[in-house]
């Protein structure tokens, strides 16, 4: 990949970085023939960060990675997973950045994987940083904005206004929304004593926001830390921001669209529920299943699965405790649904994936290229009652989310649309689990046939 | 007890959030005692254990457009709050540019001062911030331990430098040493000493001008018979000095401090509308 950025696109460029180091210290490069995107995702797995740039946006954009690849079939887009240390100092400073540098290029090195970054700077001066990076599948959140019943729309300059009130030491905010006012608010654990922290309100007239639509009555719960770089972007491109969102427990998305440049960060919410002694629920780690008879991917996210199968549990609480801020507590919080995009072959469709963890306790249809249908693991019978919601879940949502690839049925993408519309579901916790599933069982429209045949009638 | 309080004016507010800067530096939780006509934000630490004291005073009526208050009981008609004067600073921070800011002793989970801003907007009704500031309620029994601090017999009372020089000094002694002398005496002269084992540094002041005090029967001030030349002295912790100083926002009307020899240093500075005491204790 080789792109030329000008020095006057250098600022938001630069702003795009700091946002996403707020979310996490690795982030990936993902070029495409479309434009670039800069994606991210928090190590708990509740926030995810996507800056895509258009090509239009640099004066020069190729985004294959030699000459010669292009004379292959199998056209591969090289996406390069950077550690956010070594990026950041090259765009720390924006206002010298603006102002004397001229242009920047970057060029990825498949050969010894290496990134450079070579800034022309005024007076002659050149400076070139050389970034190592490894090749990785980017992870992106599955979540459609457009099935969210809450949508605002507000001016960027407006949400930080709003924003300025709260310290910066405040971790996490609420939104609570009727059709007739929008109230955002500091939010507390009950566990830290109330009578100590300073709680600070800001009620808000829907005439204030450019679009305002009240689907349901809300309170989301959102970190703010995560969001304060979104806000720090927005700044730079003057664009307003959409807000979509739905109840609690469910995501919510914080986007801008500008002509070349989108912006979109969504954030795990809050699950609302009674019992707030549960631990971290996990769902949806979408590490790659190894799958060697169809997936002929850079199987790179491989390091991620565990290989000793015995050891999985460990391997999500590990990665749920490197973020303090959301394990530590013992309130349930939602993971976003992430999934691993594998390069495009074959008109194939982004496919939902799962850790070998999560394997056990899912029934998975195999179909191979014959199209037999082929039960790998089986059902864990603790978990069988759960099946049916969600395959009722499934039910619903399917004819919206497609998916194309017949090769591959995977029973856990009803996780992975469960997790999407009713909040992620932990796959330990039992009174958590019967809980949130009775809140989804009244909450939902009742149909009453469900059962799991019908599944493959909907293949 | 009732506490409502509203200000409406742009320059009474700043200044307001000022003094409530100030007051955030230089103690952590401190007790607010409203009365009808004033306020008095009090910081009592054991100084006998070398903790230092606050006295600042305020005229409600320099600073609020309205203002109701009725405390525990007719008999005593005033409220004693533990707060911390932080959270204060933070809510008034970005409350500049309000119409009206509004604060008032609530009850939400626990006793509250809650700071009502309504913020212009671009709608039609206003935008309104609220923050809830958790305090706590000093009951009447205890009130005793938070009376007016008497100026000490000192040795010695002199007008301070100018205060940014004067915090400039003490910023770079700063790093070389925890204690400072600050000696002074009637000819006006003041001198602040550090001495290490490496170094001593020493800056003089001089044409300081001395206070004329009165003393309260109408006779001679016993420091009338003082040495003109000598000097009154005491050490005391350079962080202390040194909050006060950077805690200043604005140049006081008046600024001195009295000096009792190896003993306390009490200094008063004296705006327009508010009065600060801030006692040091001597280092042994």
């Amino acid at each position: 990949m080789k792109c030329v950025i000008a020095g006057t696109h250098l600022r938001v460029f630069g702003r795009a970085i700091h946002a996403i180091a707020r979310i996490s210290d690795e982030f990936w490069f993902d070029p495409n023939e479309k434009g670039l995107a800069l994606r991210s995702v928090n190590s708990s797995r509740s926030a995810y960060a996507c800056v895509f740039f258009s090509s239009m946006f640099f004066q020069y954009y190729c985004w294959t990675a030699e000459p010669e690849l292009c004379q292959k079939k199998r056209q591969l887009p090289l996406t390069c997973k950077l550690v956010m240390k070594s990026v950041l100092p090259v765009f720390r400073w924006l206002n010298t950045l603006e102002r004397n540098v001229e242009k920047c290029n970057i060029y990825t090195n498949v050969n010894d994987c290496h990134i450079t970054f070579k800034l022309f700077c005024k007076h002659g001066i050149v400076k070139t940083y050389n970034l190592a990076f490894h090749e990785s599948e980017p992870l992106q959140a599955v979540f459609s904005r457009h099935m969210c019943p809450n949508v605002l729309k507000i001016q960027s300059r407006l949400l930080t206004d709003i924003m300025i009130h709260f310290p910066t030491y405040q971790e996490e905010v609420t939104v609570a929304v009727t059709p007739m006012k929008v109230c955002f608010k500091s939010y507390t654990e009950e566990e830290i004593d109330f009578s100590k922290a300073m709680h600070t309100k800001i009620h808000l007239n829907p005439d204030e926001f450019d679009y305002f639509q009240i689907g349901v009555d809300s309170e989301v719960t959102f970190c703010l830390k995560e969001l304060r770089g979104l806000l720090g972007f927005a700044e730079a491109t003057s664009a307003s921001v959409s807000i979509h969102f739905d109840v609690s427990g469910k995501p919510i998305a914080f986007s801008i669209e500008d002509m070349m440049v989108e912006a979109s960060f969504v954030l795990a919410t809050l699950a609302d529920i009674e019992n707030r002694e549960s631990s971290q629920q996990s769902l949806c780690l979408s590490q790659r299943q190894k799958r060697p008879t169809l997936m002929k991917a850079h199987a790179d996210n491989v390091e991620n699965v565990s290989n000793n199968s015995a050891d999985n549990n460990s391997n999500t609480e590990t990665i749920a405790s490197k973020k303090p801020c959301w394990t530590e507590r013992a309130h349930s919080n939602t993971k976003l649904p992430v999934e691993c995009r594998k390069p495009l072959s074959k008109g194939d469709d982004i496919i939902p994936i799962i850790s070998k963890k999560d394997m056990n306790n899912i029934e998975v249809l195999d179909m191979s290229a014959a199209g037999d249908i082929k039960i790998v693991e089986e059902v864990v019978p603790s978990y069988s009652d759960q099946c049916k919601v969600h395959s009722y879940a499934i039910h619903q949502v399917l004819p919206i989310a497609i998916l194309r690839n017949k090769t591959h049925f995977i029973k856990y993408c009803i996780f992975q649309f469960h997790s999407l519309f009713f909040g992620a579901v932990s796959l330990k916790e039992q009174d958590v689990i019967s809980h949130t599933l009775h809140s989804l069982a009244t909450a939902s429209d009742a149909e009453d046939d469900f059962d799991n045949e019908q599944l493959s009638q909907v293949v | 007890m009732r506490f409502r309080a509203k200000i409406v004016d742009v320059a009474c507010l700043n200044h307001f959030t000022r003094v409530i800067n100030t007051i955030a530096k230089l103690a952590k939780t401190c007790t607010l005692r409203l009365t009808v006509d004033k306020l008095y934000f009090i910081l009592t630490d054991k100084v006998a254990n070398g903790g230092v004291s606050m006295w600042c005073e305020l005229n409600q009526g320099n600073f609020f457009d309205e203002f109701q208050m009725e405390g525990v009981a007719a008999e005593h008609n005033e409220i004693y709050l533990e707060l911390t004067p932080e959270n204060l600073s933070r809510a008034l921070k970005t409350a500049q540019n309000a119409k009206t800011v509004k604060i008032k002793l609530t009850n939400k989970h626990c006793p509250c001062v809650t700071v009502a801003v309504e913020l212009p907007s671009l709608s039609s009704s206003s935008r309104i911030v609220t923050h809830d500031i958790p305090v706590g309620v000093i009951p009447r029994r205890l009130w005793n331990d938070f009376r007016e601090p008497s100026v000490p017999d000192f040795d010695v009372s002199i007008y301070l430098p100018v205060l940014k020089t004067m915090k400039s000094v003490v910023e770079r002694m700063k790093n070389l040493s925890n204690c400072i002398v600050l000696e002074a005496n009637l000819n006006g002269e003041m001198n602040l000493k550090i001495e290490t084992d490496l170094v001593s540094v020493t800056t003089h002041f001089k044409g300081l001008g001395n206070p004329p005090w009165v003393s309260e029967d109408g006779s001679q001030n016993s420091t009338q018979d003082r040495d003109p030349e000598s000097m009154a002295e005491a050490r005391i912790d350079i962080r202390k000095l040194l909050q006060l100083l950077a805690g200043q926002q604005v140049n006081p009307t008046k600024a001195l401090c009295n000096i009792v020899s190896k003993r306390i240093v009490h200094f008063i500075l004296l705006h327009e509308e508010v009065s600060l005491q801030y006692f040091i204790p001597a280092l042994a």
